[in-house]
């Protein structure tokens, strides 16, 4: 694929780290997920339901905390040469509430070859912490990058 | 509500289908702030192996969950997403249908609430698994009159 600035599995090294900006999640980012996703639970759409919740207000989906710091990350390090996303292992640890502020943090923690000479796994570590730095999710994802072509 | 002691492990739950569409794609780029080259350029991405755009990965798993909410029962009292594993096996394109097919695994008691564990596969129109994987929730108990 064409773009210069993609970099190839080759180059890419283990123990290497990105940090991306912050970005504030607000209510208007719950809002649009909830209208996309089509998932409208009381956890993210009744402040008067959650003010009984042990969260006490609503809450973002984890699965916007998900989308966002993938969105996030891609700010703070140039891009990978992609081919696909193969998977991910993933943990909520903690709400991501209105106002707050989020930041990710991530590491390449291991490269595959795979049977195929053009192309290898990067597993990323990632971290998303909160204004306060309490880890509020964090997982591995899986993606295949291509090699230099020769 | 549908609360934690009213989960049946082995019970397969079928959702409505949702066609994919230009709209959710840009939404979700805009939302998420991510423009993968391979979701967002169709110059490029025709040149790619995908032969064209394709849906962002992270979307059809977003809109499972709220497929998952239009199954004619009452709503599961999820207290919390604990977390989930995940599998990519095939790309999905504009114009592509999904659904989700999904069942529970395991459920364990805890002192507030229990956990369940559910397998999901999204299945495009040819029945093909396109993502699969397993999530964990934390789900209310039913309260005490």
């Amino acid at each position: 694929m064409p773009g210069e600035d993609r970099r190839y599995f080759d180059e890419i090294q283990v123990g290497e780290e990105y940090v991306s900006p912050g970005r504030t999640v607000t209510e208007a980012d719950i809002v649009i997920f909830a209208g996309l996703s089509g998932d409208y639970n009381v956890l993210h759409t009744d402040a008067e339901f959650m003010k009984g919740s042990v969260f006490g207000e609503r809450i973002a989906h984890g699965l916007l905390g998900l989308a966002i710091q993938s969105g996030l990350l891609t700010r703070g390090m140039r891009p990978f040469a992609t081919i696909a996303f193969l998977g991910l292992r993933w943990k909520f640890k903690g709400p991501i509430k209105i106002g707050d502020t989020i930041t990710v943090r991530a590491k390449v923690l291991e490269k595959r070859e795979t049977s195929k000479p053009d192309r290898g796994i990067i597993t990323l570590q990632r971290q998303v912490l909160n204004q306060k730095g309490e880890v509020v999710q964090e997982g591995e994802t899986d993606v295949m990058v291509e090699r230099r072509p020769r | 509500m549908f609360y934690f002691e009213d989960v049946v492990v082995g019970e397969p739950v079928e959702t409505p289908a949702l066609t994919l569409t230009e709209a959710h794609m840009v939404r979700y780029a805009g939302l998420a702030g991510e423009w993968e080259p391979r979701s967002t350029d169709e110059v490029v991405s025709r040149r790619s192996e995908s032969g064209g755009r394709v849906i962002p990965d992270l979307l059809p798993l977003c809109i499972s969950s709220g497929l998952g909410w239009r199954v004619p029962k009452s709503p599961l009292a999820v207290l919390a997403f604990m977390g989930f594993e995940w599998k990519f096996s095939l790309p999905l394109r504009i114009g592509d249908t999904i659904r989700s097919r999904s069942r529970t695994v395991a459920k364990r008691s805890m002192k507030d609430g229990g956990v369940v564990v559910e397998e999901r596969e999204i299945l495009n129109q040819r029945g093909e698994v396109v993502q699969s994987g397993r999530l964990t929730l934390l789900v209310a108990k039913r309260p005490r009159k």
